[in-house]
């Protein structure tokens, strides 16, 4: 770095960009990476190893994973092959997948599966009518379905794509050469889009592990590695802190050696299709047309149904715990505007304020990253990303550890919460920020600083433009799983301070479901508005950078 | 960028400093007791309130763990042997409103003030019986017919669940108790105690009325609630005061509302608590039977207290029908 450098403001913004995710993503992770090792009395890790609960709930969620990864890829690269390959009806439905996925809050889906074929459930009650028992879906059953059916939609954004720019031709050659079409499928088109499949697997593999909604609720007596951690925090409060650390040290460590085994398979597995002929979907007719819209139609009405549960619970008039179907009432909806509205201010405010930092810190990082690097840059990319491999829960214990006093004490306050969201989404601005940056050529802004204008005028009136839409679509995702979030939150927020997802989350343990669909509905509400207003309106494209 | 960052981190500050000095209350009651507890303190003591809510055992260690700095200000409610072991995290406070409560609820130097007599109740789905007599007594419930099918809150975790194991090891000979306990399923959360009988998972909670008459008062017919024959157990539940809390007089004034006859009505028709004073009927209110036609098997609290440790000791070695351990 030379003399002139230092007078650009761009070496000075590294810095800070650096200090800031130092203390706010390296230092609470340091700080329980030691705390298990230098804990109170003996090492967290000898602890566990005696601890026999604490082993099957890793056991368990290491299975766990594996089957929803299973159960998701099942489900996920079908549908995205047929939806790739061939137009048939309904298949319009299908491309709103990636939107249920964002705008369903887990915490919401555990709930609704529990109305539906909970052990009171609507189709459990209406089944025992007929002399027909289901399994309790407490624990492994409702873990598997519920999970598989909401991840199957990462491994189908995960691989459509890949199996859209597939090639036709190679299909075709291998056929020519004598190759039965099944099988000419499975040889050739397989290992092309087998790095999009693992991919994405693993990502969902990922997100079992770290998920805390859905296996708390429907995991009862199931330990589990997310909701052990859960309880340690509470438990143990911020000056103990050897199990929780322990714990959620293990499952950093889960999450780090999936994202190094990703790392490998990317690089060991690419085939670069040249100039690549996608297919083009083939109409499909008749009685194969019609399995493939029901067996996709089925899917996607699944993914649908904690949507209408949730609406129809939140009209429907109850008496403390019991749900008096088919009897309508406003009353809940009043509860979450005139009685009770704290948690929908909060959750406003708070993912408001989030959303601001996050898309502003992320897109001056992200230019910092591409445009002008310098020793500091790669640094700051990296640890930018580590909270990608952190859960809600072990961000929360990190946070709640780290900042409990010394030298900057947040605990009990508002800032805590904003901080667990502005770390835990960060990255997805990252991403976002680079993607589109990478496409804006350097010249533009060399012509620019040559004209006279100085470096950060530059950045705000010709960079920032050109990256608009990035920016726009990179807030809505941020909004989106701000608001949603629950796992971190739930561990850091104080009296008073309840966000919706918290708030839905403790009507449903006291068993108040009516109350807490209403404030769910109103949450997909919160969720879905700007997205709607920013796709009609501002004609924002939310997957620019995929 | 740098300001703005700065400014917003500011704001939250300042939004979280506004409201600092409202009491806290750490609960481990369900949400529609604690609203009716936030509206009675607010209209008598014209103060907001925080919340937040747990196990009784999880948020008094919480509560222990924050002593150096505390951050909540009440502790409402649990028994007198679950807070006892916390006694040097809390602080007494004789409440002019104790005027109103029989001296046997009263605990010494009025450490803890009673705020509800909680009865415990055998609930019972009538839908899950499959053929198996519903059940009048204890002794019914060691038959091993029943094995598997009774769910109770962990005595480790919950003062309910205490409650309950430590009185059946006082009533029943030792032959009953172990074929009972055999029987039991142990759940580490104790709302998923009424939550399980009332969905069907199991035929029998044991758990205090105030958790199985709102499935009863909720219109769910295949609900019945059984007083054993033999006597059933009660006991008060306490709120009581943090050790420095950080509202000061806010949090005592906060326990008066929590205390009042209006705060108790005000439970009793919302949560169905039955009240710790004397000046309220309960049949006024609700379809509950009153306490003297109620048979009661009394239990030294003292004592339980005392023996927590050696007793859940035993407990934990006694073989039982549940895997949540």
């Amino acid at each position: 770095m030379n003399h002139s450098a230092l007078r650009t403001p761009w070496p000075w913004l590294s810095a800070l960009a650096l200090a800031l995710l130092g203390v706010f993503v390296l230092y609470p992770l340091l700080y329980i990476f030691t705390a298990s090792f230098a804990g109170e009395g003996r090492s967290g890790w000898l602890q566990l190893l005696e601890d026999r609960r604490s082993l099957e709930a890793i056991g368990n969620t290491l299975v766990l994973a594996c089957v929803v990864t299973l159960f998701a890829t099942l489900i996920g690269v079908p549908l995205a092959y047929v939806s790739a390959r061939y137009r048939f009806r309904g298949k319009l439905f299908i491309t709103l997948l990636p939107l249920i996925t964002l705008v369903i809050p887990e915490v919401v889906t555990a709930q609704t599966w529990l109305m539906i074929l909970g052990n009171n459930g609507v189709i459990t009650r209406f089944l025992k009518g007929y002399g027909i028992l289901i399994p309790s879906f407490y624990g492994w059953f409702g873990l598997i379905t519920s999970m598989s059916f909401i991840y199957y939609t990462y491994v189908y954004i995960g691989t459509v794509a890949a199996i859209g720019k597939f090639d036709a031709q190679l299909e075709e050659a291998a056929q020519s050469l004598g190759t039965p079409p099944v099988r000419a499928r499975l040889h050739v088109m397989l290992p092309v889009i087998r790095p999009a499949i693992l991919a994405s697997a693993l990502l969902v593999f990922t997100m079992v592990v770290g998920n805390f909604a859905i296996s708390t609720i429907l995991g009862h007596n199931l330990p589990l590695l997310s909701v052990a951690i859960y309880q340690a925090a509470v438990a143990e409060g911020a000056t103990n802190l050897t199990m929780q650390s322990t714990l959620a040290s293990t499952s950093v460590l889960i999450v780090m050696a999936v994202l190094f085994v990703n790392r490998r398979i990317i690089a060991k597995g690419r085939y670069e299709i040249v100039q690549g002929r996608g297919a083009k979907p083939q109409p499909l007719k008749g009685p194969q047309g019609l399995l493939v819209s029901a067996a996709a139609g089925i899917v996607v009405a699944v993914s649908l149904l904690p949507l209408v549960t949730i609406a129809v619970g939140a009209f429907t008039v109850s008496r403390g715990p019991v749900m008096r179907w088919g009897e309508w009432t406003l009353d809940n909806m009043a509860r979450v505007f005139i009685t009770a509205p704290g948690p929908l201010v909060n959750s406003i405010v708070y993912a408001g304020i989030a959303t601001v930092i996050s898309v502003c810190f992320s897109t001056l990082v992200s230019y910092l990253v591409v445009k002008k690097p310098n020793l500091m840059t790669p640094v700051i990319d990296y640890v930018s990303a580590i909270p990608l491999a952190l859960s809600g829960t072990v961000l929360g214990v990190g946070l709640l550890a780290s900042f409990n006093g010394g030298f900057l004490a947040l605990t009990g306050t508002s800032t805590i919460i904003v901080l667990a969201y502005v770390v835990r989404r960060m990255p997805f601005g990252m991403r976002n920020g680079q993607a589109i940056l990478h496409n804006i050529p350097n010249s533009i802004e060399e012509a620019s600083i040559s004209l006279g204008s100085p470096p950060l005028r530059t950045f705000l009136r010709v960079v920032l433009p050109m990256m608009l839409p990035a920016v726009a679509s990179a807030a809505i995702l941020t909004w989106t799983t701000t608001v949603s979030e629950l796992s971190a939150s739930l561990l850091v927020y104080s009296g008073g301070r309840e966000t919706l997802p918290i708030q839905i989350f403790r009507l449903i343990d006291s068993g108040l479901m009516a109350y807490a669909s209403a404030y769910g509905l109103v949450l997909v509400a919160v969720i879905l508005v700007p997205v709607v207003v920013a796709t009609t309106v501002f004609k924002v494209d939310l997957f620019a950078s995929k | 960028m740098k300001k703005l960052a700065a400014t917003t981190l500011l704001l939250a500050g300042l939004a979280a400093g506004a409201n600092a000095a409202d009491p806290v209350i750490y609960t481990t009651n369900p949400v529609p007791a604690v609203e009716a507890a936030q509206a009675v303190i607010k209209e008598k003591a014209g103060l907001t309130t925080g919340i937040i809510t747990g196990g009784s055992g999880v948020l008094l260690r919480r509560i222990e763990a924050e002593k150096a700095a505390p951050q909540g200000d009440v502790f409402w409610s649990s028994s007198a042997n679950t807070m006892g072991a916390f006694k040097d995290v809390l602080e007494p406070y004789s409440s002019p409103e104790l005027a109103n409560v029989p001296a046997d609820l009263r605990v010494a130097d009025d450490y803890f003030q009673p705020a509800n007599l909680h009865v415990v109740t055998v609930m019972v789905n009538t839908d899950q019986l499959d053929g198996t007599p519903a059940p009048a007594d204890w002794k019914d419930l060691a038959d091993p017919a029943w094995k598997g099918r009774i769910i109770l809150p962990d005595p480790a975790n919950s003062s309910t669940g205490y409650t309950i194991v430590w009185g059946l090891s006082k009533l029943l000979d030792e032959a009953t108790y172990k074929a009972l306990v055999g029987n039991l399923v142990v759940s580490s959360s104790s709302s998923a105690v009424p939550k399980g009988v009332a969905m069907g998972e199991y035929a029998v909670g044991l758990t205090f009325e105030t958790n199985s008459y709102s499935y009863v008062d909720g219109g769910q017919t295949e609900i019945a609630i059984v007083y054993p024959s033999s006597g059933t157990f009660t006991t008060p539940e306490y709120s009581a005061l943090v050790k420095g809390a950080p509202a000061g007089d806010d949090a005592k004034k906060a326990i008066d509302a929590l205390l009042s006859k209006e705060a108790q009505t005000e439970l009793l028709k919302v949560a169905f608590r039955r009240p710790s004073r004397t000046d309220i009927k309960v049949s006024d209110y609700v379809k509950l039977p009153e306490l003297s036609s109620i048979k009661v098997f009394k239990i030294d609290e003292e004592e339980a207290a005392r023996s927590r440790d050696a007793f859940l000791a035993e407990w934990a070695a006694l073989p039982k029908a549940g895997s949540s351990e």
